[in-house]
């Protein structure tokens, strides 16, 4: 057992807080719906980047490469200023929505270098510009371009040309759970002497202004520790902490309260207000900080002028010792800068190392070994801490549930139970710094490659009484908690105990069962909410899938009538088969959970069979196009498959599961039951695969397709005229680039194409596409689901891949080549050259760029450049968990062994450490 | 049915005159002077008809100590 799992373990069993401080600070606040009290729920306008800088903040905080406690008591952040900039530098800029030619986007580089799971050692990278930050250039200029163009970014400004920056590499290290090093070098990479204004910055996140009952914090300056400045923090929960500034600073104070004359026009009641900071360094004003040197908001001031090449670090240390104690430790007073920082900030980078190195396959070279590790990292980063009490948030506004005078609240009235405040993993902590529930089953994917204890916490968080409705319904996202996405936490839950079990040697089968119990309160919810008709086919609505549809999937249909959804129905499938795998695991050891099993059994043929019945002629299955569609049913009773060749249609074929026949073994009742069943209903397997037909190692397959429809859909789906691209499979073929699908209704045409770039429509913010960009989740899924056929069919099914070519594969190594395209997104090519940075050769080229990797959330059909969010590990931090299968994976292990990939993984330990290091 | 007759607590701000401005529940309209404890010092106040208060969240009361 290495260092830092010894940390994990020490976490794990609660031995040692070791995840009490971390990434915890989100690095956008402003514009989320939280924040917003507007009468319409324009979140984006009505808390704005503009007045971040001077409005406290109800819900959270934000910061430049922050930490902050697992509460967010207290937050530890960067703040700077070049000479030049308007502002102080405080938090990262980024268009809003509306401003943007393609929604939301952050316009500033920064990067996640590294992270331990246990963050006792994190890397963090800002590319600071040296001229002023061009805010209202990227704003008007992208206000002129249209949805057809290219996004405007900060490239393109001309802010780095000549490399006038500085790059800011901020380094955080844990000498013990309650002290943090903190290291920040900082380069001047530009041709000339600039200047910079750095302000390591400490503060409160404000709870004291919205409650009675908060006591209110403090911050201020005490007794120098061997020359350095010191801030110390009293909070009643949090005890004391020191802040220690190495060399020579300037410690400021202020408030971080509301300067209501600047945001309201309101008389401040107190001069030191949130902004002060910003005053006193932009505009000089010397006496907008507290001279009695107390506040909630303090920040070391430290001016440098760095020549060209010039680098200069600055180190600082957050700490629960206190002054005193560095005199009386041996008698030396080494002081919080002493050799003991170096040894221990040395120490904790060797041991990142020594994890990694242990984690990271052998077969990866040093550029995979870098994308993997800063995937990881990433995923680490994205932690924050999401604090959202919906009732009070409805009470603020006017709109408590309970008091008859209230305003209709635009959005979430119906989840007033809701309580978060919790760290959760987040999508991207500047586009998407809110918890999506769909994204977070796929983050545990990646996270349990590092920590398997906290991949579990967050699955279970999201059926906690806090979260879930009463009725059910796991919540969506914070801009309406109501809507619907894949159920996909069955999977992840039964990935995530079997990936610890063959890790350990044994499941955690207490948790496996609390879980399971709430997600059959999930799974009752979609049944009796979503099958319209009890026939067994789903709706669901856009289900994740934004702007895939020719209509919008959640929006009253111009035609009138509704949709029966292809990729409802399979995702529901898909949950059966994860819900008998969980029963199937419990019933092993508690026969009660023997009649779960048969009932998602049966259930999965209910829901299986229907995708290919219903309607007759006018199912989902299209037999003439081997391929599955939605199904519009019209209030006149006519109906007709929407033939749009997308995602939707791959998806049945992602509900395949394999089974080693274990229960059956074990309880020969239920087989008896089973076969009775499949006896007296014929009809239920007449389309599908026959679930009782043994393949490879006497192994049972429960599959919507048979071996016919599987192979036609793979067809479709290994042309590289249609999904298959060169960087993974697409969401949309490009056979819809020559032949477009169009439907009239309502006097109106809809129209899908071909689509591999960003999106051209407004719908769903404009921000995502899902109408041929390549998106990561999916692609892990269809490659799960052929590891799954794999298992079952084994080497005797071959397919031509790609299509066309000439070239025959068994599922196995279709599955490895889409993730070896997928994985070639982020790898240097023969040229040299990344294909997620597509033509922006700053980042091809300059060695300064060229090796931080960046996690886009979806990335382009054909070339394979990244678009939308581009910090989204997040889900596209599965690609570590991919890189990892297949290298750690052989065929012949697939084929023989079952669970042979949970037990080959990473090297987690297996049992407690001994007592000393 | 008492409930029915109460107003909910408002904030609004006067931007005519920059002073903070309270709804009680009694649907009444307060004026807060920029002084040390301003809920004691409150001054009725009287919408204009073609003025417009801009509303600010509830959860600022406490920050202008209101017993409310």
């Amino acid at each position: 057992m290495n260092a830092e799992q010894r940390r994990l373990w020490e976490a794990c069993e609660q031995s040692a807080l070791w995840r009490q401080w971390g990434p915890y600070l989100s690095e956008r606040q402003w514009g989320t719906v939280r924040e917003d009290y507007s009468e319409g729920g324009d979140a984006w306008n009505y808390f704005t980047h503009d007045q971040a800088r001077s409005r406290a903040y109800r819900w959270g905080e934000d910061g430049l490469g922050g930490i902050s406690d697992d509460r967010q008591r207290l937050c530890f952040a960067l703040a700077l200023w070049n000479g030049q900039d308007p502002i102080l530098k405080e938090r990262l800029f980024g268009l809003t929505n509306c401003e943007s030619n393609h929604g939301e986007d952050v316009k500033e580089y920064y990067f996640y270098l590294d992270s331990t799971p246990t963050h006792s050692y994190m890397k963090y990278l800002y590319k600071y510009p040296q001229a002023a930050f061009p805010y209202a250039q990227l704003v008007e200029t992208s206000r002129g371009r249209g949805r057809q163009e290219f996004e405007y970014e900060l490239l393109d400004t001309g802010v780095f040309n000549d490399n006038r920056y500085f790059d800011m590499f901020v380094e955080y290290a844990k000498a013990s759970p309650q002290d943090v090093l903190i290291q920040i070098t900082v380069h001047n990479r530009g041709p000339d002497a600039a200047e910079l204004h750095l302000l390591p910055t400490l503060w409160f996140r404000n709870q004291w202004s919205w409650h009675t009952e908060a006591d209110r914090p403090q911050l201020e300056q005490v007794d120098a520790a061997a020359g350095a400045p010191v801030v110390r923090a009293t909070e009643p929960q949090l005890g004391a902490r020191y802040l220690y500034c190495d060399g020579d600073a300037t410690l400021l104070f202020t408030e971080n309260e509301t300067n209501t004359e600047r945001i309201f026009g309101v008389p401040n009641r107190t001069p030191y207000v949130k902004d002060s900071f910003h005053e006193y360094v932009v505009h000089g004003r010397r006496d907008a900080v507290n001279p009695a040197h107390r506040g909630t908001k303090a920040a070391a001031h430290y001016q440098f002028m760095l020549q060209p090449g010039e680098s200069r670090a600055v180190r600082l240390r957050l700490t629960d010792v206190a002054p005193d104690a560095w005199a009386r430790g041996n008698g030396q007073s080494p002081g919080p800068f002493g050799a003991n920082f170096e040894e221990a900030y040395q120490a904790r980078l060797r041991e990142a190392d020594e994890f990694y190195a242990e984690l990271t396959p052998k077969s990866l070279d040093s550029d995979a070994a870098n994308v993997f590790r800063q995937a990881l990292a990433g995923m680490m980063w994205s932690k924050q801490f999401y604090h959202y009490d919906v009732d009070k948030w409805l009470e603020e506004r006017g709109s408590d549930p309970f008091k008859p005078t209230r305003k209709a609240a635009p959005r979430n009235d119906h989840w007033h139970h809701m309580y978060n405040g919790d760290v959760i993993s987040m999508p991207d902590k500047w586009e998407y710094p809110w918890y999506a529930a769909w994204d977070l089953a796929f983050h545990v994917l990646a996270l349990t490659l590092v920590d398997p204890d906290f991949g579990k916490q967050q699955l279970k968080l999201m059926l906690r009484e806090r979260y879930l409705h009463p009725n059910g319904q796991i919540p969506a996202y914070e801009w309406n908690f109501g809507d619907v996405n894949p159920p996909v936490h069955a999977w992840a839950t039964i990935f995530t105990y079997r990936l610890e079990r063959g890790l350990t040697g044994e499941g955690d089968n207490e948790w496996l069962k609390s879980v399971f119990q709430k997600l059959l309160l999930n799974f009752t919810w979609w049944v009796n909410r979503k099958d319209r008709s009890g026939r067994n086919v789903f709706e669901g609505g856009f289900l994740g899938l934004d702007n895939i549809g020719v209509f919008d999937r959640s929006a009253p249909l111009p035609t009138g009538g509704y949709l029966e959804q292809a990729d409802g129905t399979a995702w529901m499938a898909l949950f059966c088969q994860n819900m008998l795998e969980i029963a199937g695991v419990l019933a092993m050891t508690d026969p009660d959970y023997e009649d779960m099993a048969l009932k998602f059994v049966e259930h999965f043929l209910w829901i299986a069979s229907a995708m290919g019945h219903v309607g007759q002629d006018n199912g989902m299955w299209d037999e003439e196009d081997g391929f599955y569609y939605d199904v519009l049913r019209l209030p006149n009773g006519d109906s007709q498959r929407l033939k749009v060749r997308s995602m939707v249609g791959l998806l049945p074929l992602c509900a395949a599961t394999t089974f080693e026949g274990e229960l059956l073994r074990r309880s020969p009742e239920i087989g008896e039951r089973l076969r009775w069943f499949l006896k007296s209903r014929p009809e239920l397997t007449a389309a599908i695969h026959d679930p009782m037909k043994q393949g490879v190692m006497g192994r049972r397959l429960a599959s919507i397709l048979d071996e016919t429809r599987l192979r036609r859909v793979l067809a479709k789906m290994l042309d590289e005229n249609e999904f298959l691209s060169p960087y993974g499979l697409r969401s949309m073929s490009r056979y819809h680039e020559q032949h477009p699908y169009v439907i009239h209704a309502g006097g109106q045409e809809y129209r899908v194409s071909y689509l591999p770039a960003e999106s051209d429509t407004g719908m769903f913010g404009g921000n995502s596409n899902w109408r041929g960009p390549i998106w990561m989740p999916v692609n892990a899924l269809v490659i799960r689901a052929l590891l799954q056929y794999y298992a079952y069919y084994g080497d005797n099914f071959q397919v031509e891949c790609p299509t066309g070519s000439g070239r025959m594969m068994n599922l196995y190594q279709v599955a490895e080549e889409i993730g070896r395209r997928l994985t070639s997104i982020f790898l240097r090519n023969a040229g040299g050259d990344r294909p997620v940075y597509g033509g922006a050769r700053k980042f091809q080229d300059d060695p300064h760029w060229r090796d931080c990797v960046l996690f886009y959330e979806y990335f382009h059909g054909d070339n394979g450049a990244g678009l939308g969010a581009s910090h989204q590990t997040g889900w596209t931090g599965i690609i570590a968990r991919i890189m990892h299968l297949f290298a750690t994976m052989t065929q012949e292990k697939a084929r023989e062994e079952r669970g042979a990939y949970f037990r080959a993984g990473s090297e987690i330990p297996v049992e407690a450490p001994a007592a000393t290091s | 049915m008492l409930e029915l007759s109460k107003a909910t607590l408002a904030i609004f701000v006067d931007r005519s005159s920059n002073r903070w401005i309270v709804r009680d529940t009694d649907g009444s309209f307060w004026l807060l002077p920029p002084v040390a404890e301003p809920w004691q010092h409150r001054e009725a106040y009287q919408p204009a008809e073609d003025g417009e208060l801009e509303p600010v969240p509830a959860h600022y009361k406490y920050l202008l100590g209101l017993p409310l």
